[in-house]
């Protein structure tokens, strides 16, 4: 029996036997990887953030964002360090298994169910104020506030909220992707809406609104940060291209950089043109704001319009992506023994994990239809950062443990970047609403109950499942066979299998 | 030369291997085997599908395995692994890659046993292909070396089935079988109402048969005149009061192959299958290769050269 130490410590091998480690092409150069990060951070967040981030800074949210994306810059680094290090291409969990051990890639699990099922809901939500709004202009008619709204906001359900959930889980179970080409087209609608958003705001301009610049002082600035933080979710996409890209060394700072550079600028710009043209005390309780905002200053509805319908594609887009991410990780946990296996069932013929979906799909609905956009958001910001400080933790450990590791990245500064990237989280989280962090550390410690009960035991590490396995095949996943009639024996399949790699090698 | 194997990722099928391996053999080509798997999405936080694309990678490369190992060394082959966004697509891209002549693909494993299931993404493939597309029956098995024997046309009197005719003529001749020319009627079970009884509708028939059986009689001359014509050919006639009772009035052997067109309607160059078609497809008890309209002109045009 190993003791408790042992069990909470074990790391995962960081080449799993038997592992065919695809190959890829070192293809993409530097405008690409930086597409690709401002493909995955420019989000939905800006759509509908600002109702509940200006309340809390003020003007000086711009600084809020400033600051989140200076934090989030940090841990991207950190994160291209560590995927650089850990040679098996894997998900933050798989990273803080094989470097931090059992427990804390747990905890790290239980972030992740905020910063992907929490957020899901809280674009849901997002999606929904901009449903109401283009019914609204299109047909002077909405969905009644009681069907709209989570019931602290004054309704009962938010149905169209359910509906964007669930119309992307049936798209998941039917096996749909999202591809480099839907991405590009999403990215570049979200800059022109955002860009046609500013060009129209900027003309009702009013310096006046910026007196009050910071009401909440420092403290506000970086509650703000909090509120916003998770509109920089994703810029980690970058990294984990690390092994397709072209000189990565150069390339992967560079393209971090230059993504958060252009995300920031956008933001930024956007913050700058709502508040110039609507008083930050109008800001409060905005449902579907940018549109909002548009209308009150023309007077007319149609640019409200085209930035509804925007955000409608955008903000739908997003909510697959991240239902998707949600899926996948449950089901890479599921294969360790984490969670129990139902996550980890496959459809055969869709080559789906339906169980799975379904079950994300019923939860997510569930937090979008009931709770508030602003708990929403700051569940998912919270998450997210403790999420980061364990992968910037986990570069330190690291190189304590292993110095001579080759690493395709190295950060410079010694251990400067991830102690700051460590701090800029914390700070953000202190800031945070205390109901937050008393439910974010309610959740976590659930979460590792649970893990005490059910993963330890049934972990695959755990003595009796054998982690080098004795023989290849058992490390294979089953595959049912369609018929049973005349099918080669076991032995048969291996020499054939053996063939195959020497062939491969040929 | 070369026909392209499309294997389930999600399931170990040996029926698809047979029936390839038969046509690969007859045909004297080599075979492409190919398993697509689900693509990674592009932008992904945190990379979190990397344990799901390795999952899949794993469970493709078992199925692989195994099809290596159903095929041994009967034919040449080579087995490749694929990621795309439906199976459909991955493998037209192939064809398109490698040039292949034809596809081969399993039936559903919700079909009965011996009977021509088309999945979801078989039948979008069938839909979409521009090359003709072989689907075993399910759990199909041949005997060791085993050819195709006889190449059964299905006709329906259309020109665009006279071209399959021929064009099915072509592919015998090449592979060293003889030929079939078969029409299916299904002949409606009597209403006594009304009132023209059973020796009308038994006339429709019989000069519906003399019908059909007059332009194949024109086919098989056509044939014979080929510069290269199959061994023998001939022609029959299935009825019944169903569609399967039609398609079992004919006498079927085990290295039979059916062949069918796509639909004569509209200028579409792609397989429509007709309902018909569709019918003969479902009901076949051995493989049936779909033919799209194009590439039965073009195989006509092969014969006649």
């Amino acid at each position: 029996m190993p003791t408790v130490a042992q069990q909470l410590l074990r790391r995962k091998p960081t080449t799993p036997p038997g592992a065919n480690e695809v190959h890829l092409k070192r293809s993409i150069g530097l405008f690409s990887l930086t597409m690709i990060g401002v493909g995955g951070t420019l989000g939905t967040g800006i759509f509908f953030i600002l109702s509940q981030a200006v309340p809390v800074a003020g003007p000086a949210v711009i600084w809020s964002f400033v600051i989140g994306g200076v934090v989030a810059g940090l841990t991207a680094l950190c994160y291209a360090e560590m995927a650089g290090a850990v040679p098996v291409s894997g998900s933050t969990y798989s990273y803080a298994y094989a470097t931090l051990g059992e427990a804390t890639a747990m905890g790290v699990g239980a972030c992740l169910l905020l910063e992907y099922g929490v957020s899901t809901a809280a674009v849901a939500v997002g999606w929904s104020q901009y449903v109401n709004q283009l019914l609204q202009n299109l047909f002077g008619w909405q969905i009644p506030l009681q069907w709209s709204q989570a019931p602290e906001q004054g309704g009962i359900i938010n149905i169209p909220a359910i509906i964007v959930i669930v119309l992307c889980s049936l798209l998941l179970i039917r096996g749909a992707s999202e591809s480099t080409t839907v991405n590009s087209v999403m990215v570049v609608i979200k800059i022109a809406v955002i860009l046609f958003f500013c060009a129209v705001a900027f003309t009702g301009w009013n310096a006046d609104h910026f007196h009050n610049f910071a009401p909440a002082g420092f403290a506000g600035i970086i509650g703000g940060a909090g509120i916003i933080f998770f509109s920089f979710v994703g810029l980690d996409a970058v990294s984990t291209a690390g092994d397709e890209a072209k000189n990565p060394k150069r390339n992967l700072p560079l393209a971090i950089i230059f993504a958060l550079l252009i995300i920031v600028a956008l933001y930024v710009l956007t913050c700058l043109a709502a508040l110039g043209a609507q008083a930050p005390d109008k800001f409060k309780n905005q449902d579907a704001g940018l549109a909002a905002i548009l209308q009150n200053i023309i007077g007319a509805s149609w640019p409200g319009t085209i930035v509804a319908a925007g955000a409608i594609i955008s903000i739908f887009s997003v909510t697959l992506v991240v239902l998707y991410g949600q899926t996948r990780i449950l089901f890479a946990m599921s294969r360790d023994g984490m969670i129990p296996p139902i996550f980890a069932k496959v459809n055969p013929r869709t080559m789906t994990p339906i169980p799975n979906t379904v079950i994300v799909m019923v939860l997510t609905a569930t937090l979008a239809a009931v709770i508030p956009i602003d708990f929403l958001a700051e569940m998912t910001s919270i998450g997210t950062l403790v999420a980061f400080i364990v992968v910037s933790l986990g570069v330190i450990i690291l190189r304590v443990r292993e110095p001579n590791l080759e690493r395709g990245f190295r950060l410079p500064f010694g251990w400067t970047i991830p102690i700051l990237s460590i701090l800029g989280c914390i700070a953000i989280i202190t800031q945070l609403r205390l109901i937050t962090i008393e439910v974010f550390v309610i959740w976590t410690i659930v979460f590792l109950v649970f893990y005490w009960f059910y993963g330890r035991r049934h972990s695959e590490l755990e003595v009796g499942h054998p982690v080098v396995p004795v023989d290849p095949d058992d490390s294979a996943p089953y595959v049912p066979y369609t018929t049973n009639v005349a099918q080669p024996t076991t032995g048969e399949v291996r020499r054939a299998a053996a063939e195959r790699k020497t062939e491969d090698r040929g | 030369m070369t026909f392209l194997v499309g294997v389930n990722p999600g399931q170990r099928s040996a029926s698809t291997l047979h029936l390839a391996a038969m046509l690969a053999r007859s045909a004297g080509t080599d075979l492409v085997v190919a398993a697509i798997v689900p693509q990674t999405w592009p932008m992904t936080a945190g990379r979190s599908d990397a344990e799901w694309q390795r999952y899949t990678h794993q469970t493709a490369n078992v199925v692989l395995d195994h099809a290596a190992a159903v095929l041994g060394d009967s034919v040449q082959a080579e087995y490749l692994l694929r990621e795309a966004s439906s199976a459909r697509r991955g493998l037209l891209e192939l064809v398109d890659e490698r040039g292949c002549d034809l596809v081969v693909v399993g039936s559903s494993s919700a079909g009965p046993l011996g009977r021509i299931a088309l999945g979801s993404e078989s039948d979008a493939l069938v839909h979409a292909s521009h090359v003709p597309v072989a689907i075993a029956p399910r759990g199909f098995r041949t005997k060791d070396e085993a050819r195709v024997g006889r190449v059964t046309a299905a006709y329906g009197g259309t020109d665009a089935a006279a071209d399959l005719v021929i064009g099915a003529a072509g592919i015998a001749a090449q592979v060293g079988a003889s030929l079939r020319i078969a029409s299916f009627a299904v002949v409606p079970t009597v209403s006594g109402t009304s009132g023209t009884g059973l020796a009308d509708e038994q006339r429709i028939i019989d000069e519906w048969a003399s019908d059909i059986d007059r332009h194949a009689q024109q086919l098989i001359a056509e044939v014979s005149s080929l510069p290269r014509p199959p061994k023998t050919a001939d022609t029959v006639i299935g009825m019944g009061h169903t569609w399967e009772s039609a398609i079992e009035d004919v006498e079927w052997n085990a290295d039979d192959v059916l062949v069918v067109g796509s639909s004569s309607l509209g200028p579409i160059a792609r397989v429509f299958l007709g309902s018909h078609a569709a019918k003969v497809v479902r009901h076949s008890p051995v493989p049936v290769v779909v033919v799209p309209r194009r590439a039965a002109q073009e195989l006509a045009e092969e014969a006649q050269a």
